[in-house]
């Protein structure tokens, strides 16, 4: 037997009728429904112990040291952060500051999206400020998602350095390992070019920073 | 239901990640049945299907913090599935286990005699199935058991409406190839 003939196969895509088919393919279209007609649509009903068996492994997975330590890893906290200045390292961090954001303004306009996860500062034991950046020109919205904020796209969005298109944020991220993406106008996801990626497992690529307590690393 | 009906994925996937792992059940309930049936059609078996959806709820449970999209964590969760099937059929493969080994799930309803040749051919298809391709298997499950448009099944797998359609018009000329008995 051979295949079918091409406008019978548009009437098992459903582009074409029965009555649309030329005379002499009627029959060919009629043996074809047939096999439409074969297809069982039926629900296929599952053991009623699935639920508690998926459940039960949920629950011993999520007792087990590893993935507690890993949630441990995971879930934001809050910092509190204690500082006793003396008024003239105020000025000398702003003058750093500023110093350091006039040499990122002042390099050669860069390619389209460029990114960069870095140690800002070592602030705590268990945490570390990083700072995101983005070269985003045209954006309207950049945002940062990862596993330190469950991949909330509006937790921690990013500033616009002005109008020279750099985007910029500083999280406290806990000591850790964590994967990330930023996202750009609320929906498109862009990478770090400026950060090794691994591939999601799904078909995408997530950045990856290394937090320790020496402080950021993109591996 | 009551409230835990009323609960979006996304909420209920950020109360599973702040800790509150009973809240999962919800959303193992939400989608054992939705995805039952590609994965029985995709395996050629109730059995193997089972343990498909059980493996991936609970993988998707291990990479939760993983899902970008809580709000899409249908689609998610259905690629996780999807891998595993995909898997498993990689698996048999490699064992060469006949595919005709894949328990026989479709018992014959009870149904008139006159229905019979139906049954036989619904069987018939359902095996049929088994001998094409997963790629062209996987396009005819979504169009016309899960009553897919291609573009649909394009936003799920990722493959292009063109190449979709390529697959199942071979596909088609596959079926007829082994149907023949059933369908003259």
């Amino acid at each position: 037997m051979m295949g079918y003939h091409p406008l019978v196969k548009r009437l098992l895509d459903g582009e074409l009728s029965l009555a649309e088919l030329p005379p002499e393919l009627r029959a060919e279209g009629e043996e074809a429904l047939r096999l439409l007609g074969a297809v069982d649509r039926a629900p296929v009903a599952l053991s009623p112990l699935l639920d508690e068996r998926v459940m039960a492994a949920v629950r011993s997975h999520a007792a087990s040291p590893a993935h507690r330590a890993w949630r441990w890893l995971n879930t934001p906290r809050e910092v509190e952060l204690r500082l006793r200045l003396r008024p003239w390292t105020v000025w000398a961090g702003a003058l750093a500051a500023a110093a350091g954001l006039a040499l990122l303004l002042g390099r050669p306009a860069p390619a389209p999206e460029r990114g960069l996860a870095t140690q800002v500062r070592v602030g705590l034991r268990d945490s570390v400020f990083v700072r995101f950046v983005l070269y985003a020109p045209g954006a309207r919205r950049v945002a940062v998602a990862g596993t330190f904020n469950q991949w909330d796209r509006s937790a921690a969005p990013l500033v616009p350095a002005g109008t020279s298109g750099v985007w910029t944020t500083t999280l406290a991220l806990p000591v850790g390992q964590h994967q990330y993406a930023f996202v750009v106008d609320g929906a498109r996801w862009v990478v770090d070019p400026a950060a090794p990626a691994v591939d999601d497992g799904f078909g995408r690529r997530n950045s990856i920073v290394a937090v320790t307590a020496q402080g950021a690393h993109t591996l | 239901m009551g409230l835990e009906g009323e609960a979006t994925d996304a909420e209920i996937v950020r109360a599973v990640l702040a800790g509150d792992v009973e809240r999962y059940a919800v959303l193992v309930r939400r989608y054992r049945e939705r995805y039952a049936r590609y994965a029985s059609r995709m395996l050629g078996s109730r059995d193997v299907a089972e343990d498909a959806v059980q493996d991936a709820l609970v993988r998707a449970f291990d990479r939760l913090a993983d899902c970008r999209e809580p709000d899409k964590f249908a689609g998610w969760l259905f690629l996780i599935l999807r891998n595993r099937c995909y898997a498993e059929q990689r698996r048999r493969q490699r064992e060469g286990r006949p595919l005709d080994e894949a328990d026989e799930m479709f018992a014959a309803p009870d149904r008139p005699d006159g229905a019979y040749e139906q049954v036989e051919r619904t069987h018939a298809l359902e095996r049929a199935l088994q001998h094409l391709t997963a790629e062209q298997r996987e396009v005819f499950v979504l169009k016309h058991t899960e009553g897919l448009a291609y573009e649909e099944i394009a936003g799920v797998t990722g493959a292009t409406v063109a190449s979709l359609k390529m697959r199942m018009h071979r596909a088609y000329d596959r079926l007829r190839e082994l149907m023949k008995e059933h369908l003259e």
